[in-house]
């Protein structure tokens, strides 16, 4: 709930269900008048408890990290012992849960040289030398699958979502840079997915009768060095190609943009999923193309964020202000001076 | 305040509206950049002019004028290219298809001049829906991919974009993955094949892969394993009719004696070669050798008569497999005779 994927995904469902129980660790970022919050951490066994009073029966579990800042340590603790105790939660003899959605991502294919052109959901693989995002959210899924072997009564959806390029993210801040690094000698495909489309596919998943695993993400690629182009930057291939590490310390130092492991491997590599299964049994496709996630982030960039506007007279007044700063800037570079022709 | 003039008295007091420019920075004197802009037309009208008395002086064509502005056009291609910015599409495979043309003029020169490859049945190539090109891989280097590429786009009379399967150690290869994928080529997965099937493409495969390219010079012009007989099941299962093709030439580009195996596992490559030239005269090595090329087209096996689950039954997959490695030997054979010389 503290973050902006769940908050749109409470606020889409509230009219579709006769109660909303949402808990985060952190607080809600939008009050919700008919969503009832509880401070919860999915680490503990308070979650299961939860579950089990309130008779809940639908499960939307979204406190999987990927793109985080933080250690590692944590991250496998929120996505597999978390992931765990909501399971354990859900298959209590008395619980009542019917419906079981879990979100993913496309980190867990990784990505390499030799992948295919398209992961389908069938292709994940422990085999590969994979980062430590991947191992985990491998782990997950290995519990969520068994979880759904041993509970039949309950359906459970797992959604892989794409990387998504919202302001916040660490693939947006790296893109947005002026001067890009990329690794020498590569321009990968890049495959993204609107934030307005991952929620939907979440309330689709949780309205709708799709039991497995989904890959979504957008329609088409854009290619790295295309999408700095339309940020624009300009690409630097200095990062030494096959030597990650190296490449992610440069960063580091560098541009100051932390790239986790496995985004380094999508950098260098490119990863992009089949979603024809989604298409399939959803009946419906995410309706932004990654070029159109692209655009989105760059027309975004220009925008400024305008601080908590109390009165709704004063907000308009900022807006109002901010469009005609915007046209200045906009004309400045190309300055029309008419003269007036009566003094 | 209210304007009292009238619009005919205000429009005899006004003046023009001044347009103010941005400081342009520094710039060179205007006669010099006139001379910059104009500097290609005087070289193209110098050389014109020195081919021309050439011509005059020795009785033939010294300087090919043609090929000048050929050469011209395609620097101007490039620029127009690198124009466009971020405004070109690409499809999902990452192929690029603007760019790819203006690459074939490169790759021409070496179709017509340096290789003068002679094509013959590019009209059973289909002028739209799929098929699956089955040719022989030969030569270190995979030139004779490039030259099917050029003979379908150049001779078929609708041109139309081959897309090679590649082993996937290429794509992990920087430089090259970057180039096959933005001319075209993907990973030789049977789900990539599929795929680029199902969207009504040409598909190049060669089935021999790495084993024909890195036979050695004794052993030209005799076929490998045309593999497990997987293109046969894929072109069953996603209904492409097979076209073997059979290349002549590419065998004597890089005339390989001996293969460094211990250096290859080192660098991870699957051979390592030893040519007459390679690595002993450094870069200059790596320039393919002027044989004379043939490539044949032949008539389609229609495998997509066959029902899908036809595709499991692994007697007649390898059947037909060997059918059409029949048909790529004996064309290498009857191209091999009608070829007057290597290098002729």
């Amino acid at each position: 709930m503290s973050n902006p994927l769940g908050a749109e995904v409470a606020r889409r469902l509230a009219p579709h269900v006769p109660y909303l129980f949402g808990c985060d660790v952190a607080d809600p970022i939008s009050a919700l008048e008919s969503m009832d919050f509880v401070h919860a951490d999915t680490r503990h066994a308070a979650i299961g408890k939860l579950v089990r009073q309130l008779r809940v029966d639908t499960v939307v579990h979204l406190a999987v990290m990927v793109d985080s800042p933080h250690a590692e340590r944590s991250i496998h603790e929120t996505d597999v012992i978390g992931t765990m105790n909501v399971l354990t939660g859900c298959s209590a003899p008395t619980s009542q849960v019917r419906r079981l959605i879990v979100k993913s991502s496309q980190a867990i294919y990784g990505a390499a040289a030799t992948d295919p052109s398209f992961m389908s959901e069938d292709m994940t693989s422990i085999e590969r030398p994979a980062t430590s995002v991947t191992r985990d959210l491998l782990d997950m899924e290995a519990l969520v699958s068994e979880f759904a072997l041993r509970n039949e009564s309950c359906q459970v959806s797992v959604m892989r979502l794409g990387f998504r390029v919202s302001e916040d993210t660490t693939l947006a801040r790296y893109l947005s840079l002026p001067i890009v690094p990329t690794f020498a000698g590569f321009d990968p495909r890049l495959q993204l997915l609107h934030e307005e489309d991952a929620v939907e596919a979440i309330v689709r998943s949780v309205l709708g009768d799709h039991p497995g695993v989904f890959n979504v993400a957008a329609n088409g690629v854009v290619l790295l060095s295309q999408a700095i182009a339309i940020m624009g930057g300009r690409p630097a291939p200095i990062l030494p190609p096959y030597a990650a590490w190296m490449a992610r310390l440069g960063m580091r130092a560098l541009v100051r943009v932390d790239v986790q492991a496995y985004l380094a491997d999508v950098i260098a590599f490119g990863s992009v999923m089949d979603c024809s299964r989604l298409e399939a049994s959803f009946g419906w496709r995410p309706a932004h193309s990654s070029r159109e996630v692209m655009d989105g982030l760059a027309s975004g960039k220009n925008l400024e964020v305008i601080e908590a506007p109390s009165p709704p007279q004063e907000y308009e007044l900022q807006v109002y202000l901010q469009q005609r700063r915007r046209r200045e800037a906009r004309n400045g570079h190309h300055t029309v001076k008419v003269l007036e022709a009566h003094k | 305040m209210i304007d009292v003039k009238s619009p005919r008295q205000r429009r005899k007091a006004s003046k023009p509206a001044e347009i103010m420019q941005p400081d342009p920075g520094f710039q060179l004197s205007k006669q010099i950049r006139r001379l910059q802009r104009r500097a290609p037309l005087y070289a193209l009208q110098g050389i014109s002019e020195l081919s021309v008395r050439l011509k005059q002086m020795t009785g033939h064509d010294v300087i090919d004028f043609n090929r000048v502005m050929e050469f011209v056009q395609f620097l101007y291609k490039q620029q127009a290219l690198a124009r466009r910015g971020a405004n070109y599409a690409v499809d999902d495979f990452g192929f690029d298809p603007q760019w790819t043309e203006s690459f074939i003029d490169a790759f021409m020169v070496l179709y017509r001049d340096y290789w003068r490859v002679e094509t013959t049945g590019v009209e059973h190539v289909p002028a739209t829906g799929r098929a699956l090109l089955v040719s022989n891989h030969a030569g270190v280097l995979p030139w004779d991919g490039t030259m099917i590429k050029t003979a379908v786009f150049a001779e078929h009379s609708h041109p139309r974009h081959v897309r090679a399967l590649v082993a996937s150690l290429f794509m992990g290869m920087p430089m090259l993955s970057w180039f096959l994928r933005r001319t075209g080529q993907t990973v030789g997965h049977p789900d990539d094949t599929r795929r680029l099937l199902e969207r009504d493409e040409l598909v190049l495969v060669f089935p021999e892969g790495v084993r024909g390219t890195g036979k050695q010079f004794k052993d030209r012009y005799r076929l490998r394993r045309f593999g497990r007989g997987g293109f046969v099941a894929t072109a069953i299962r996603s209904g492409a009719p097979i076209i073997p093709v059979s290349v002549v030439g590419s065998e004597e580009i890089y005339p390989m004696v001996a293969d460094l195996a211990p250096v290859a596992k080192f660098f991870g490559l699957p051979y390592f070669p030893i040519t007459p030239f390679w690595p002993l005269l450094g870069p200059f090595g790596m320039i393919p050798l002027p044989s004379k090329w043939r490539i044949q087209f032949h008539a389609p096996i229609h495998v997509e008569n066959y029902p899908p689950e036809a595709a499991d039954d692994q007697n007649l997959v390898m059947a037909l497999a060997d059918e059409v490695r029949d048909v790529v030997q004996q064309g290498i054979y009857d191209n091999l005779k009608l070829r007057r010389g290597v290098f002729l």
